[in-house]
Parts: structure tokens; sequence; C-alpha cells
């Protein structure tokens, strides 16, 4: 007894729809006499439901603004807005329908041949061929519920199809002790025995019972089962490299990982070619008795089959028993080869007629009637449902992307796999086993022996029997108008025979040319039709011709699913809510949030040059380095030497990849004998840590490295008070005779353990102190105070650049690219050549051999402006340099900067010219190299004397 | 309209000659638009050996991006050439290429990207080619659908705009110059592999293939991705490493995208094409490897990155993913010529992720090597001798990402 089911409504095109809790829209749509629910994609054709599965493209519509969704496999929801996608004004009335009629002029490929001249029209029909294009729209406000989730599942066998096949295969592999993961894309299990009426043998667990009752038995078996978890409604789309199933419901993604993988994913009928095998009313047989099953919907009265093996029987006999007047059976074949079925159809006074050619369905938007050929007369059957009643063909593609090797099977005509990658197994159908028992055996099998070899047990393969021997040429496909062999792209049997006969010689140029099989049912209906067309034109045997590669994803898959939640990470130094309440303007620097400027920059310049700034530095990449060989280590991986560095005592550090191009630049400073301490730039830490990890890989070297990039925050205390401001912090003499230019101390400031470096970026004498983060916010509050009286000021990014550029300090990444090598970038004097092998080396000595070589300088404007960093310097209208760095200096009042200029151009005092930027039209200024730092060229202030 | 209804006999099938004067092994882009320009300066005789069907390479993944916004002047200058011959093509070569000048749009996300782009665009400027720095302001009417918000991590803060850049059908481009060169005599022999070459006493004298020997006075390596695989068989070693570049297409959409949009700071590009699919693409696989298998922490990490600029398609399915194998240079540059010590072996090479839009180009320089024996000009650049000399070419930002 049926339970009354809740009403809902929703709107399809501005028409109100009823449907029933449960439906999809499909399904609702069908039962209220919708038939054309979309417009083919070229012609604008009308088409209906076809295969009830979400495999084909004739049911894509708009819900709710989402673009191109199935409507027979979304769930109806109450209130919904359902419309036509690719017509105007609607699907039922689209004017663009008269297209259908221009196929002539219209042929495969037409946009090849035509719009050619003249040339500087084609932009103009690009832009109405682009008006065309396309299916459903997008809406251009972003969707607001960000709902998409990410889930990693890992377990002993994940089982993909939750057919008969799957679900035994599933149940079968837990009764051997594994931990399974069924997938299956329906809402039940079961598959098709849901709509089937035989009954079922070939499995003890189902042995005896009708279709409806075996698919709930596999249901509760499995829902109870504690070792499966089964994915309702979610696609597997893809087996990826080590055995990583790709799946998604919705915008949920699911990546499974698992030891075994068993793929049931069955069979599945695909369209016959006849005159309007497109024509709404046109449905697979399968999507007419699961409409029926599932959803109690008959989408027509009266239906004829057409088939072309023994499988159009089989069809008319379900659809018989569903309670559809089937008015008859038309077989292309001369006669059925199953006798026994064939009489069973006539007992049931359904009309057979065989030898059927030019088959032809009357009806536009519906079908009316059936015509064809046989018994040597016209023959014409009234009907309002078409079933394409072939036979299923196993669904190979997942197999097929995962590697494994399809052979066609010349008994059945199918390709099935022959042989399929370690740790994949095929079960069920999809191994071209079609008899419900033999599915069952497979699969039981399949599952106990992946599940075995999962636990760590080998298993055999059992040896498969050989395929039948291959079938002759394919037979010639019919010659008609309008036979579609690839529905979404609207690709008929003449299309691919032109595509043939112009020269396209292999199956995969005329996919391309022809765009077969390449719409947005990814080729599930149209892959192995195709292939036959091809092979039937070219007079191959479908076996030689092959299919197209196969490509993931299986399904379509939203992006939303795949980008997984909207995750944006930001790197916040422990020292962040400081700058915020100092009211900092922030500059993302990689991953981390940096102070770009607090007040001005003229105010904070003048601060760090006459009294004291601080600067959070925390973002510096921070490595300890030890182990007896560290020294020696840090040597290899620098023109620089640091094995004879003292303890206590820093040294500035410039790395070169194997080419001697500069990476990145920081500090070593030593702090044991064994113990070294390396900064690096902010953006550059990833990679130097790796650079390090990489060399250190494999090699018998004791060194060790720690990242404590976040363990440490970072404070530089920089300018001419500095000194006084430490002093009241630490008890650790900080004179200039304790602790001199270039001293690294491990000492307590504020109380805090910490190491100071006597280092100075922006030219002032400095102290870099590092504490541990969580006392970060304590140090500089302590600076702070104890600076109040001298002046501090803490000062950003921004102003910290414009001090080291009167110095002309480089930033590696900024001022240097993949081509800088130190000597070039102005680091010639930290290149050791006397040492020994380093690397970088033999790049570092092939310069000597160059000439021309453009090189790193310093420049004042003279002319006036701030050139843009980036723009070009020009001599005589030609580019012969680049700026790198631009800023306007306080002490200076004019701008000054770095820029790499062919050596000509490099000497102290040239004359240069360099544009301003955009938006001046190629306006230049004039400037002056100058070499020497432009404040204390001398290095007195740095080094804090006196 | 006349057009639809000519039949457009593709390429002819031939017997296999014994001996070619010229023999290109690698049917794509590069080793067809070759063979085109040898029979057009009236060089007869030629063969092009394709192991699978025309355009079985990356000539026919690539993702078809065709721009000249580079960053060196030498790369600048040579690129431009070629997309002027892109400008002309089908009315050259009769068959509709739809190169599709809609621009091509790079975003920077921090004040030192656009630096980079300024760099770009003062020289491609000073090269005569059509490009410069852009704002939100002009970017927002140029791509509606771009998020230009501050709510993505990283927004975007600038572009640099090239107008004539674009996409184009790279199918038709093979088919074109396949047809073009069938018809004046080239002999194009697909399903035919090269298995070893045959030199000695430093001259190449013919190679070895699936279908038996020939005999060719110049051999061209124009296999891309195998070039390494080929170099090896003269002994060889080229500074090529191959990666896999992977790319991914929507379900079609009704077209709302007009420029092809590129971060390298996402890691991520997407342009529309005329059939309304979005292609989406990045940078190579971090690895090495000959596989045409696609992974699926490219497809998750691409829609993360693609729906930072463009969150109105959360909800577009991903239809198809694929790779192609990259044969990539240090410097982001192709090497082409002659190699000192081997007479008759010419590369044409290091195509890396850019070499689509190159093919036009290359295929007149690399035609009228061997005709006149004289490497041209504009390629004398990209000699491998420049790896030993280490005149490299800094091309490594304008094309990591954007191709
Ligand atoms: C996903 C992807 C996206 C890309 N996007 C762009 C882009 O947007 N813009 C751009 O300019 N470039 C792009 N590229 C790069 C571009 O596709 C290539 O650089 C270019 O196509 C190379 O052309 P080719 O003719 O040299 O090589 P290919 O087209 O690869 O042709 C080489 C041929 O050699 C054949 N071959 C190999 N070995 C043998 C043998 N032993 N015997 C006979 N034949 C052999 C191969 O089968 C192949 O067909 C992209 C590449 C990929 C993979
Ligand atoms: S009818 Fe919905 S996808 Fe085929």
């Amino acid at each position: 007894m049926r339970m009354t089911r809740q009403e809902i409504s929703f709107t399809f095109d501005g028409r109100r729809v009823q449907a029933f809790d449960g439906d999809t829209y499909g399904s609702a749509l069908a039962r209220a006499r919708v038939d054309v629910i979309s417009r083919s994609f070229k012609y604008h054709r009308p088409r209906g439901l076809l295969c009830c599965a979400g495999r084909c493209p004739n049911c894509m519509v708009t819900v709710d603004g989402v673009p191109n969704v199935r409507a027979c496999v979304t769930r109806a929801v109450d209130g919904g807005t359902v419309s036509g996608q690719n017509a105007w004004p609607s699907v039922r009335r689209d004017l663009f329908g008269a297209f259908d009629r221009l196929d002539r002029i219209l042929p495969v490929g037409f946009y090849y041949k035509t719009f050619i001249r003249p040339r500087a029209a084609w932009p103009v029909y690009e832009g109405v061929l682009r008006r065309l294009a396309g299916l459903g729209s997008v809406r251009r406000t972003p969707r607001q519920a960000d709902h998409a989730t990410k889930r990693h599942m890992f377990c002993d066998v994940a089982v993909i199809g939750g057919g008969p096949g799957g679900s035994v295969a599933a149940l079968a592999a837990s009764q051997a002790g594994a931990r399974v993961v069924l997938i299956d894309d329906q809402e039940q299990l079961g598959g098709h025995l849901a709509y089937s009426q035989a009954t079922v043998t070939g499995d003890d667990v189902l042995n005896g019972l009708r279709g409806p009752e075996a698919s709930a038995r596999l249901e509760k078996l499995i829902r109870e089962n504690p070792l499966i978890e089964h994915l309702p409604s979610t696609s597997a789309f893809g087996i990826y490299e080590g055995n990583l199933v790709g799946a998604s419901r919705g915008d949920s993604l699911y990546r499974v990982r698992a030891k075994q993988i068993v793929v049931a994913t069955g069979a599945f009928e695909r369209p016959l070619l006849f005159h309007n095998n497109d024509r709404p009313g046109v449905m697979l047989a399968s999507a007419i008795l699961r409409l029926a099953a599932r959803h109690d919907v008959r989408a027509g009265r009266r239906v004829a089959v057409v088939t072309e093996d023994d499988h159009g029987c089989a069809a008319a006999l379900e659809l018989a028993s569903s309670g559809f007047d089937v008015t008859a059976l038309v077989d292309s074949r001369p006669a059925a080869s199953d006798q026994e079925r064939s009489a069973a159809v006539r007992s049931r006074h359904i009309p057979v007629w065989e030898g059927a050619t030019r088959i032809e369905v009357v009806g536009r938007s519906r079908v009316r009637q059936l015509r064809f050929d046989s018994g040597g007369g016209r023959r014409s059957v009234n009907a309002d449902l078409v079933a394409m009643a072939a036979r299923p063909e196993p669904v190979v593609s997942l197999l097929a992307q995962a590697g494994a090797k399809l052979v066609f099977d010349g008994s059945t005509g199918l390709f099935v796999p022959a042989e399929c990658p370690a740790n994949i197994t095929a079960a069920g159908h999809v191994e071209g086993i079609s008899d419900i028992a033999g599915v069952l055996k497979s699969a039981r099998a399949a599952g106990t022996r992946a599940a075995l070899r999962a636990l760590g047990q080998p298993v055999a393969t059992p040896a498969r029997p050989l395929p039948g021997a291959p079938i002759g040429a394919a037979p010639p496909p019919p010659a008609t108008r309008k036979a579609f062999v690839c529905m979404c792209e609207d690709v008929t049997v003449k299309d691919i025979k032109l595509a043939i006969h112009e020269g396209f010689d292999a199956l995969e140029t005329v996919k391309r040319y022809s765009t077969a099989t390449m719409g947005p049912c990814q080729g599930k209906m149209c892959h192995s039709l195709s292939a036959g067309v091809h092979a039937g034109i070219t007079g191959q045997s479908v076996g030689k011709t092959g299919l197209t590669t196969a490509r993931p994803p299986f399904q379509p898959v939203t992006l939303a699913a795949l980008a997984g939640p909207h995750l944006a990470p930001e790197r916040q130094t422990a020292l962040h809510d400081r700058h915020a309440r100092l009211g900092a303007r922030w500059v993302d620097m990689g991953e981390w949030k940096r102070p770009f400027i607090y007040t001005t920059v003229a105010e904070e310049y003048r601060a760090v040059r006459e009294a004291a700034g601080i600067i959070d530095v925390s973002t510096l990449g921070k490595l300890e380095v030890t182990g007896r060989d560290a020294g020696e280590f840090l040597d290899w991986l620098h023109p620089n030497r640091f094995s004879d560095l003292r303890i206590g005592r820093v040294r500035y550090r410039a790395m070169t990849d194997d080419a001697g191009i500069v990476l990145d630049d920081g500090t070593v400073a030593r702090l044991g004998p064994e113990r070294f301490f390396l900064t690096t730039g902010t953006g550059a830490f990833d990679a130097v840590e790796q650079w390090l990890q990489w060399w250190l890989a494999g090699s018998r070297r004791d060194v060790q490295t720690i990242n404590v990039t976040s363990e440490l925050a970072a404070i530089n205390l920089a300018g001419p008070r500095s000194r006084e401001v430490i002093k009241r912090l630490t008890g650790a003499d900080v004179s200039n005779k304790a602790m001199p230019y270039l001293a690294a101390v491990e000492t307590e400031v504020a109380g805090v353990p910490a190491i100071i470096l006597r280092i100075g970026f922006v030219g002032e004498l400095g102290f870099e102190i590092h504490v541990p983060a969580e006392y970060g916010a304590h140090v500089w509050d302590t600076l702070m105070d104890a600076g109040h009286e001298f002046g501090i000021k803490p000062f950003g990014v921004e102003t910290q650049r414009v001090l080291r550029l009167e110095k002309l300090h480089i930033i590696p990444g900024q001022d240097t690219d993949a081509l800088s090598n130190p000597v070039d970038s102005g680091l010639g004097w930290i290149v050791k050549a006397e040492k020994s092998d380093f690397v970088g080396r033999a790049g570092i000595a092939a310069l000597g051999s160059r000439s021309g070589r453009p090189l790193l300088i310093g420049f004042e404007v003279t002319g006036g402006g701030v050139p843009a960093e980036g723009a070009a310097v020009v001599h005589q209208g030609r580019p012969v340099g680049r700026v790198t760095s631009c800023k306007l200096s306080p002490g200076l009042q004019r701008a000054i900067g770095l820029a790499w200029v062919n050596p000509e151009h490099a000497t102290e005092g040239s004359a240069l010219s360099i544009r301003l930027g955009e938006g001046t039209s190629g306006t230049t200024t004039a400037a002056r190299v100058h070499l020497a730092p432009f404040h204390d060229p001398e290095g007195a202030r740095l080094r804090g004397g006196g | 309209m006349i057009g639809v209804f000519k039949r457009l006999k593709m390429w002819s099938p031939r017997p296999l000659k014994k001996t070619y004067d010229v023999v290109i092994i690698g049917a794509g882009v590069h080793g067809l638009a070759t063979a085109y320009e040898l029979a057009r300066r009236g060089v007869r005789n030629i063969a092009v050996l394709e192991r699978y069907y025309i355009g079985a390479g990356s000539s026919g993944r690539n993702t078809a991006i065709i721009r000249s916004n580079y960053r060196t002047p030498e790369g600048v200058a040579f690129y431009d050439q070629s997309v002027k011959i892109y400008e002309k093509m089908s009315v050259d070569l009769d068959m509709n290429v739809m190169f599709s000048q809609r621009g091509h749009l790079t975003f920077a996300h921090t004040e030192q990207a656009i630096a980079g782009l300024r760099v770009r665009a003062e020289i491609n400027q000073l090269t005569g080619v059509d490009s410069r720095v852009i704002y939100p302001s002009e970017i927002a009417r140029l791509a509606p659908a771009v998020d230009l918000s501050s709510r993505p991590r990283f927004p975007v803060l600038a572009a640099l705009y090239h107008p004539p850049g674009g996409i184009i059908r790279h199918d038709a481009v093979v088919w074109a110059y396949a047809r073009a060169a069938s018809r004046l005599g080239v002999d194009i022999h697909p399903f035919t592999t090269v298995t070893g070459i045959n030199h000695g006493g430093g001259v190449v004298t013919g190679v070895d293939t699936s279908r038996g020997a020939i005999g060719a006075g110049t051999v061209v390596n124009s296999t891309a991705g195998w070039a390494s695989t080929i170099a090896a068989m003269v002994g060889l070693r080229l500074p090529i490493v191959s990666h896999p570049l992977q790319a991914l297409v929507t379900e079609p959409l009704k077209p709302f995208l007009d420029p092809v949009l590129v971060s390298a700071t996402l890691n991520v590009y997407v342009s529309q094409t005329d059939r309304g699919e979005l292609v989406i693409g990045a940078e190579i696989d971090p690895y090495s490897s000959y596989s045409n298998r696609s992974t699926l922490p490219f497809m998750e990490a691409s829609a993360a990155h693609v729906l930072e600029l463009l969150p109105s398609i959360s909800s577009v399915k991903v239809l198809r993913q694929w790779a192609g194998v990259c044969d990539m240079t240090p410097d982001y540059s192709p090497i082409m010529g002659f190699v000192p010590g081997l007479k008759g072996f010419v590369l044409d090479v290091g195509w890396g992720t850019y070499g689509f839009k190159a093919g036009p180009i290359s295929g007149r320089c690399i035609a009228e090597l061997i005709h006149t024996g004289v490497t041209p000009d504009l390629i004398k650049p990209f000699s491998i001798t420049r790896f030993a000399s280490g005149e490299m070419l800094g091309e490594k930002a304008a094309a990591a990402v954007s191709h």
C-alpha cells in the first residue's frame, strides 16, 4: 500500500508544477506531462528526459539560480524555481529552434570554414557566436551559503557502485574483516533491482527474493554493518594515483584513500541510432522503468520498443509487466537470437517487427509515431513513448582512467576490462557479466579478495576467460539526417561521416573536430556509440578503432566542492595586537601581515635617524643549525665563509643556487662551537628551509636544523639613542667595546632570555633582539616605555625600505631576479673565490668570460619626480635597464633608488634617463648613478662608536 | 557563408619514402609549421613523423593562450612576430582558427608584484607591444565578474593589460598547418614512432622508426615534452626537465568573461572559450614526469584559487581534466637552432608551458635556418650555447603561470 505523500510545488519557466515530496524535478515534470525540458546546444532542438540517471545532457536546467543542474536526479524542493536554458523566450517556444532547419549550412565544423574574410569582421562574428554559446548563466552575485565541506577517509576497501554487485562486494569484504567505504550515486542501494521483477539467485543473502525485496535486504544489511560506511547519492568521479578515490555529493568532497578498490559500476544503456532519436519521449528503456518504479510516474502510455539485440525482448516484457501498453517491438536484426524470449513477447500480444530499417520518429515536441520498413513495407506504429533498448554496456570509464586495459569482446560487442591496475578489482556487470547470478558471484569473490589483500594476505586473481573473438567490420550506421550520436553537441551520424571524409583519420581527431563526446555528459551516452559509428564508416572493426581516452572527472563536480571551505589563513606575529592598537596600516608579505606604516614616513624616519625606532621583524625566518659539521655545511651553501666565524659574532649571508643566482639573504650568528643561528628574509623562509633539507638529505654531515621562526619574536631597535634605551632593559654590557658592531650575544632583555645581534639594516646603531614569542609583547612594551623619554617611535616596512635605500642595501627578490648573481648585484665582496667548492661556484666563476652584463647600481633623481618601481631606464628610446626600488628620501629630499643597467651606463656619475611609469605617457626624468651609500657612507653611525 | 559547403580535405595519407631531405619529428604546431614554411620556401621532400595522431602532444592539450607581453626584449620581439602571424592565419591558411583577441589580464596582489608587471609593461611599450598596468576601476570594466573587493585573502591591486592577447582554437591551428603543408607536398605520417637516429662522425644521416629506417639530410627535433628522449638518441643531454602541466574545463556557460585572467600569486589562470566553457590552469606540477595522468590536488587547488577571483562560479561544474608534458628549461626560454658539432640536427625544443603561441614564428625561423644554413637574428638568443656561457634569459617571472 502506498502511503499518502505530501504535496509540494515548484515553478518551471514560470508555470506551477505539482509534485510529491520525494520527487525529483525530473519525475515531477514527467508526471505533469512537461515534455520539453531543454534545448539542444547547437540546433536548439527540443529535448526531454532521456536517461533519468543524471548521465545525459537532456534535463539540464537552472534551479534557484544554479545553472546546468540535472532535473532527473535533483530532489524537488517546495517553492523551487526551475527554468530552462539556452532558449528564448522559453524552452517550450524557443525562437532559435529555427536553427534545426539550418543543419545543411551548419554542418560539423562549420565555424572552421566560415567567417574567415574579411579579417576585420571576425570579432563581430565572434560576438554573435558567443551570444549563442553556452548553456546556463552564472549569477553575478556570489552564492551566500558557503557550505562546502571536505572529508578525508581511509579504509581497507573502497567499493564504487552500490548496485547488487557493489553491495554484495562490500558485504563480502566486511565479512573478511575489512573496513569498507561504499560509494553509490543513488539514494538507495540495489541499483536496478528496485525496478526489476525477476527473482534473484546467485548469492545466499538474496536468493529467492524479488528485485525490490532484494534491494531492501541489501540496504538493511549494510545499514546494520558497523564495518561499512555507505555514502549515498555520492558520485565517485575519479580514481587517482595512490588509490585515491575522489567523490562528491553536492558541494561536499570526499577523498577516499583505500588499500584496495573494487569497481562495481555496472552497466548502462546507450541510445540507438535512428532518425529523430532525440525527440522528447524517446527514452532509454531503463529510464522509463526507473521512473515508474521509483516515482510511480508513467512517462507515457503507449510505448514502442526499439532494439538491436536480445535486450529488447527483456525490456518489452518488463515494460508490459509495469503496466505499459507496448505497441511494438522493433528489432533491426533479421531475427532475434533468443527465440524463447521472443516467443514470450509475442505471447503477450506485442507485435514484433524484425529486420527493421529506416526507423524514424514522428512528432516534434513529443513522440507521436514510430515508422520503419519491415516485412517489405513501410510501417507506422502509434506511440507516445519510444524505449531504446540496447544491451547495457559496462561502465568502464573509471577503470580506464585508472589505467585498466580494455578489450573488445567480439561475442557481445562490448568493451570490457582485461587487466586492472594493481589494487583495483572490477566486479559484476562492469566485467561484462550480465546475468544477476554471475554478477553476484563475481562480486562476492572480488569483495573477499580485495579484503584479504588489504589485510595483507596475498591472493591470486583468478584467470578470466578471454573475450570472444572480434567480429568483423562494424555495421554501417543509418543514412539519415538526424540520427544523433552525441546529444550534448548535436553531432549526427552525418557529421561524423563528413569529418572522416574530410580526412580526419583517427578517432581522436574526429572527436576533436566534431566535438562528439566532449559535452556535458562527458561521453557517458556517446563514447562507444561514436566509436561504433566511426568503425562502421571506415569499415574497421570496433575493437581496432578503440575508444577515446577517458578523462576524469567521470561525473561533473562543482568548483565549490573541489575548493572546499573557504580558508584564507594569515600569519600574525606575536606583536600583532600592539601594532593594531598603534593604528598600523597593514601590508601582506607572503602569508604574514606586517605593519606598513603607523604615522608618516617622515615622522618615523626622523625618529630612527635622530633618536630611536623599533620595528617588528618577527617575520624573519629563523633557523638553528647545529652539529659537528654545521660550519662546514654553511660554507658549502654560501659563497662566503662561516666555519671561521668566532663565537659571539654575526655575519651577513647571501645564498646562491646551483647556477650562482642569489636566492635570499640574512645573517648567521655563531652562538657556540657547533651552534649557529641563521635568519632569512620574510618571504624566502620556506624555500631556504627546503633548500637546507634538500642538501642534507642523503648527506653524511652531522647537521641538524630547527625551525624557530614562530618560536621567537624579533624586534629591531635602531637609532643613535638605541644604546641608551636597551641599557635600561638588560644587565649585559652594551657598550661598543663589549658589544661592538656584528656582536651576537645571548643574554636577558626585560627579564627574558634573548639573543641580541648588533646589526643595522637601516644604517644606524642597531640591536636586533630575539626573544621567546610569548614574551614578545612584553619586551616591545618595555622598549617603548624605556624609549619614551628619547622619543622612540615604531616604524613600519615602508619607512624601513626608505632607510635601507639610503644605504643601498638590497632586498633579494625585489632588487634581484632569477638571473641575478651576487657579483653584479653588488655583493661581490661576500664571494670567497679561494674557498673550496660551494653551491653556485661554477656559475659565478663563469661570469668572468661574459661581457656586457647588467649591473645593479644606486641612483639619485636629478630631474624631479619619483620613477615607479619597475620603470625602464632608456637610452635613445631603447630599454637599457630597469628600476627595482625607488623612494623619495626624506634626508636628501629627492628620489633615490636601485636599478639594473647595462654596464656602459653603470659608472659613477653616469647620466640616466628613467621613465616615470604608467599614466605619464612615457615621460622620462634625469638621474645620476651613485654607487656609494647616500647615508653614512663610511658606516660610522652603524658601527656606533663613541 | 559559402564556405560551409566546401569540403575541408585535411591531409592526405601518402606512402612512407626511403629517404627525405628533411625529417621532422613530432606533428605538433612546431613540427607542422616548420614543414609548411620549408615547403613554402620551395624545399621538397619533407616528412613529418608522429608517434600518435596529428596534434597528440601538447599542441592538442594546451590552453591556447596567445600573447606577447613577455619580460625580456628578446622574448617580446619574438612572440610579437608570432602574434602577428596568428592574426592573419585564418586568411593565410584558409581555415578559421578563431583567434579571439579579447585581452589578457595578469593580476598583481602585492606592491612588489605591481613592480614586476611594470617591468613588463615598460619593455612591451618600448618594443611596440600594447600592454600597460591598470587599476581596479578599469579592471572592473573589462572583467566585471572579478571580485575586486577586500574579501579575498590577497585582493587584486592591479593588472597588466594586454589587449591583443587572447585564446585560439588550438586544434584548428594544428589542422590548418597540416593541411597547408600536405597541399604543398609534405608527407605527414601519423602513427610512426622514431626509435633511433642514425649518425656518425658528427653527421646525422637518418632515423629508425616503427615502420623502418629512413634516410634524412636534416632531422628536426620538435617533440616538446619528449625532446630529451630524442636528443639522447644522438648522445646529446639537454638542459631540459619534463614536468606535467594540467588543466581543466567546466561545463559551458553563457559567456560572461572576455579577457584571459592570470594570477601568479594564486597560481591560476582562466579563460572562457567561444563555446562558453571555462578553461582553468596553473603552473607546472613540481615534480618531473612523462605521465599524462591528472591529479585530484590539482583540481582542488585550481578550484580554490579561481574562486578567489570569480566567487560567482562556485556552483559551476568541472567536466574534464587532463595533463600534458612540458619541456622546461632553467630560464623559461626555448632552445632553437643547430647543435655545435652535430651536422644535420636541429633543435626546436624547450617550449615548456608557453610554446603554442610561438609555433608560427618558430616554424618560420627554423625553416629559414634549415634552408639558408644561417641562424636568423630573432632566434640567436635562444641558442643551446647560452647555457655554457651563462647568457640565460629571464622569462620565468613572465611565463611561470601565464604560459
Ligand atoms: C596543459 C597545457 C597548457 C598549455 N598552455 C599553453 C598556453 O596557454 N599557451 C602556450 O603558448 N603554450 C601552452 N602550452 C605549451 C604548448 O602546448 C607547447 O609548448 C606546444 O604545444 C609545443 O608544441 P610542439 O609542436 O613543440 O610539441 P607537441 O605538440 O607536444 O608535439 C610533439 C609531438 O612529438 C611526438 N613525439 C614524441 N616522441 C616522438 C617519437 N619518438 N617519434 C615520433 N613522434 C614523437 C608527440 O607524440 C607529439 O605529438 C601548454 C601545455 C600544456 C600541456
Ligand atoms: S534525463 Fe537527466 S541526465 Fe539524462
